[in-house]
């Protein structure tokens, strides 16, 4: 046998053991313990709050901040990106929007349409959002952006699950 | 949007909305070059699915239009035009193809959509965030290339 072949079947027995473990890690380790500890927690996977940012970085200016989030389909547990967008409010209240669109789902932007200044602007179909995350009438978005739920320890800023305004 | 049962659900009803599609084109091989066409191949589905991820509500990412490396072209640039005219019979608006493959460079004038090709990076050997920062620097330069062609 050839040492090509031999370096290759290394190879790939190396990757075969590292899936095995992952999976092994994440899909049976981590439940278990969950549910052992806390069996509410068994639908509320994603939902952990996650830092994102020192607040010392945040300013009345909408600044995005990417972060990953634990989900879980049908098949596996992965990670997804998330992105917030974060500022303080006059009252010096922080303030995270998910950048999603309430029209069709495109992720929305600060302040780059020149026509209309700080606003979110959803470069789709040309959607519109005031800095508190209105929806501006006469655009194709029906519902303001989401808020995200947060919280801050130690410095830090935690977000959780972004919910319709309202409910956040 | 992605290919997809619920999306293409969303499809159905908005599909005034979602007028823009997006193919990768991606060659394959298992002999010479195969580590860098499938290197090449990951590139491309990062930023696709990157891109997808980000317009969303107006473009739909197709399965990839994948063939063998030594196909061809003319034969392909056939078939990717059928595919092309098929789409916008179907009422999309821009087609996009995206590849790592420079080799459509030459045939560019003969495709009906736009064709984008991203640069060779070798990923693999590239730790977590710098080949994040890359990944999100090609998809940023692939949106803008979207809206550009959208106004
Ligand atoms: S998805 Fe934002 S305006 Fe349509």
């Amino acid at each position: 046998m050839s040492d090509k072949h031999r370096v290759t079947r290394r190879q790939f027995l190396n990757y075969a053991l590292t899936g095995v473990g992952g999976f092994m890690a994440a899909g049976t380790l981590m439940p278990m313990l969950r549910f052992a500890f806390d069996p509410i927690l068994k639908e509320e996977a994603g939902t952990d709050m996650v830092a994102v940012a020192d607040v010392k970085e945040i300013t009345t200016e909408p600044k995005r901040f990417d972060f990953k989030v634990k989900v879980k389909d049908a098949w596996y547990e992965s990670e997804e990106p998330r992105s917030a967008w974060v500022y303080k409010d006059e009252k010096g209240e922080i303030v995270a929007l998910s950048p999603i669109c309430k029209h069709l789902g495109c992720t929305v932007d600060w302040n780059t349409d020149k026509e209309h200044p700080n606003q979110f602007f959803c470069p789709c179909h040309y959607g519109r959002y005031t800095k508190d995350g209105t929806n501006v009438p006469g655009t194709p978005p029906q519902a303001p952006l989401d808020r995200y739920e947060y919280k801050v320890k130690d410095g830090k800023l935690y977000l959780g699950k972004a919910k319709p305004r309202g409910e956040a | 949007m992605k290919w997809i049962a619920a999306d293409v659900e969303i499809y159905a009803k908005e599909k005034d909305y979602i007028d823009t599609a997006l193919i990768s084109l991606i060659p394959i091989t298992i002999a010479d070059g195969a580590k860098a066409a499938a290197s090449g191949g990951e590139f491309v589905q990062l930023i696709v699915n990157e891109a997808e991820r980000q317009l969303k509500g107006r473009v739909f990412l197709f399965p990839p239009f994948a063939y063998f490396a030594n196909e061809q072209r003319e034969g392909l640039v056939q078939r990717l035009g059928h595919w092309t005219r098929q789409l916008m019979e179907d009422g999309m608006k821009h087609v996009f193809y995206v590849t790592c493959d420079d080799a459509w460079k030459e045939y560019e004038t003969q495709l009906s959509g736009r064709l984008w090709i991203v640069p060779a990076v070798p990923l693999q050997n590239m730790d977590e965030s710098y080949k994040h920062e890359i990944v999100r620097d090609q998809t940023s330069r692939l949106l803008n290339f979207f809206i550009s062609q959208w106004s």
